[in-house]
């Protein structure tokens, strides 16, 4: 069994006519009024992310963030919060976290590496295929496989706008403070996950907290090329190149958690201890729209 | 004489005058060790697999001691009077991976378990008790501070006992005894409190006392009246402790060796105090392709460290060394082939004696 125990939060019927159709029809602008939610078999909440096309970027900010474009992206399941201390430990994984405190704030000083093992970790709990295959050098990623992933960058800009084209999905940056922790309200440290509001689609965090690691490497001129559908990011080389990293953290700046920041994180996995207290990230699981379907109902039966 | 072949005969004369100098320098840090009967015990990765090798450091001898091309031997200490060697044994693939502790004689003979998921062993100064760190979770990870308490392992009764504290103790890596039995020193990583930060703990109480210094791998000097760590990927230091107190406090830094360019990690003392032997190599994440590795920092066990050797400097001149730089005679490599030599110890063979 799968997914042992399913819960439509809100808005089932919605939100299914509106994926079958972005899904069965091409890739659409896709903006459900109301977001689903399921629970996985080991007890994660994630949202159901409908297919649809955004636009990718900004065009009046850094220069790795140019040029705006479109981007579309078939269905996926993301992580309705950040991966804590409590999903960590629950995968038998060192919890590498400077803040021990509360067992429900988001892990952090994770190396990349680290992270793609809680992926795989979480997907054997589930009965689900790796995605990234630890007996080849990087652990390449299987896009095709059934299990958790981390987002690629494209994934996680447009769950985080949620359907807004604007800086934050929630309006301007004066709201910020109510959606994510940063530097002006956070008191230099992290938060339990989801004490701040969520987005449009019921993800929180997205804004604040901690950094988020995405599978892509970084490469500041990649939006010039990047391709429409499912964009993975360039062309993996062997080396340990930065990786990018979105959203806020409760170090950064107003500015460092618009939807459209990038940056290019160092990813640790060859540092014998890794300082960086503000990287965590959250897993993604595609998922086809029949799957979703059959989840929801299974859900509704179980309730 | 052209011009030309003036500039060139110049050149190969200053060329040899330097080569001499080197080698005459060079000669001084071997001659300090070329009559010792100190050996050490190292991991290397040879013919596929993890072994240990024994190497005098008078440079006459370098010996594959396991010699078992199935079998994963990893981080071995030798016991202070030199009989025994403690070490890990790597067994299964990946998360599956058991890592046991297994202790022989130091000419390679008796092998014997004495517990699965366990790691980072040091000898009690007694040479008849192994302290080591149990595993966090059942499931196997490379990482190295993955450890829960800490037990200890009585050889002539074959008992194992935990630590008083043991419950409060998580996180820790890399231990070493106090030659008083008083204390073990050990690094802590997001455990206990702290950050990251290197501890004193009581062997037999549940007195813990934060040493300030950043850094990993702290390791008593044989008379523990130093430490010598790890104070960062490219620097090893050295400063005095006062290991009778009750409240023992590090002195200012005395000694440290420097390399720009590679990483210098898993130091330890030459048995008479006089010298440090560490590991040296470029920074990567390992080659899976090999059996028995890892993907992780390089410096971490059962992680293979290509280009990584045993170097060794005089730590008795004091003041500061860099590896790589002239003059040369300061320090000297003890293994020159690469092949992932790591966490040496060094011990005095019983038949030296």
């Amino acid at each position: 069994m799968r997914l042992r125990r399913i819960t439509l939060a809100l808005g089932q019927a919605l939100g299914l006519v509106a994926l079958g159709l972005a899904n069965g029809c091409g890739p659409a602008p896709v903006s459900p009024a109301k977001p689903q939610s399921i629970t996985t078999a080991s007890g994660v909440p994630m949202i159901v992310v409908p297919a649809g096309s955004f636009k990718m970027g900004s065009d009046d900010h850094e220069a790795d963030e140019r040029p705006r474009h479109e981007v579309s992206l078939g269905t996926f399941l993301m992580d309705q919060f950040e991966v804590t201390h409590d999903l960590f430990v629950k995968a038998q994984l060192p919890n590498p976290s400077r803040w021990q405190d509360d067992s429900r704030k988001p892990v952090e000083r994770v190396r990349w590496r680290e992270a793609k093992l809680y992926c795989n970790e979480r997907s054997l709990m589930e009965g689900f295929t790796p995605c990234y295959d630890e007996a080849k050098p990087g652990w390449p990623c299987d896009f095709a496989a059934n299990g958790y992933r981390l987002p690629t960058e494209a994934e996680w800009e447009y769950a985080a706008r949620a359907g807004s084209s604007r800086l934050f999905s929630f309006g301007d940056v004066a709201k910020l403070k109510a959606n994510g922790w940063f530097a002006d309200n956070a008191g230099k440290r992290t938060h339990v996950v989801g004490t701040r509001r969520p987005n449009a689609w019921g993800l929180h965090d997205l804004y604040g907290n901690v950094s988020e690691w995405c599978q892509d490497i970084y490469e500041p001129v990649y939006y010039q090329n990047s391709p429409v559908q499912d964009p993975l990011g360039p062309a993996e080389d062997g080396t340990d190149a930065r990786r990018v990293m979105k959203g806020g953290s409760w170090k950064a700046s107003a500015s460092m958690c618009r939807a459209s920041f990038r940056k290019g994180q160092r990813t640790g996995d060859t540092d014998a201890c890794f300082f960086t207290d503000y990287c965590g990230f959250r897993c993604v699981r595609r998922v086809t729209p029949t799957e979703v379907q059959s989840l929801i109902v299974k859900g509704a039966s179980e309730k | 004489m052209k011009p030309i072949q003036k500039f060139a005969t110049a050149a190969i004369l200053c060329g040899v005058v330097l080569f001499q100098a080197i080698s005459l320098q060079a000669e001084t840090v071997r001659e300090e060790l070329a009559g010792s009967s100190f050996k050490l015990v190292h991991e290397a990765y040879a013919n596929n697999n993890w072994e240990l090798f024994v190497t005098a450091v008078n440079g006459k001898s370098s010996v594959n001691l396991t010699n078992t091309p199935d079998v994963n031997e990893l981080y071995p200490q030798a016991s202070p009077d030199g009989l025994r060697i403690c070490f890990l044994v790597d067994s299964g693939k990946g998360r599956a991976t058991v890592r046991s502790l297994w202790v022989m004689n130091s000419d390679g003979t008796g092998r014997k378990k004495v517990t699965d998921r366990a790691r980072q062993q040091c000898w009690a100064p007694d040479s008849q008790t192994i302290a080591f760190l149990p595993q966090e979770y059942p499931k196997f990870n490379v990482t190295d501070y993955y450890t829960k308490g800490i037990s200890f392992h009585h050889l002539p009764s074959g008992k194992t006992r935990e630590h008083v504290n043991t419950k409060s103790l998580h996180h820790l890596y890399n231990i070493s005894y106090a030659p008083n039995g008083k204390w073990i020193v050990a690094t802590v990583h997001a455990g206990m409190g702290h950050r990251h930060t290197n501890l004193l703990i009581e062997a037999n109480g549940s007195k813990v006392i934060d040493l300030g210094i950043g850094g990993c791998r702290p390791t008593f000097s044989p008379d523990g009246k130093y430490i010598a760590w790890g104070a960062g990927d490219h620097e090893l230091a050295v400063v005095p402790i006062d290991i009778d107190s009750d409240k023992p406090r590090l002195g200012k830094k005395v000694f440290q060796v420097l390399d720009k360019q590679n990483k210098i990690y898993h130091v330890d003392w030459s048995p008479d105090g006089r010298f440090l032997s560490f590991s040296r190599g470029p920074n990567g994440k390992g080659d899976i392709t090999k059996p028995g590795t890892y993907e992780a920092a390089c410096e971490i066990v059962g992680v293979h460290a290509k280009g990584w050797d045993i170097f060794a400097v005089q730590v008795a001149r004091g003041g500061s060394i860099t590896i790589g730089h002239k003059p040369v005679y300061e320090w000297m490599p003890l293994t020159r082939n690469g092949h992932s030599n790591k966490e040496s110890d060094w011990f005095l063979p019983p038949a030296a004696k």
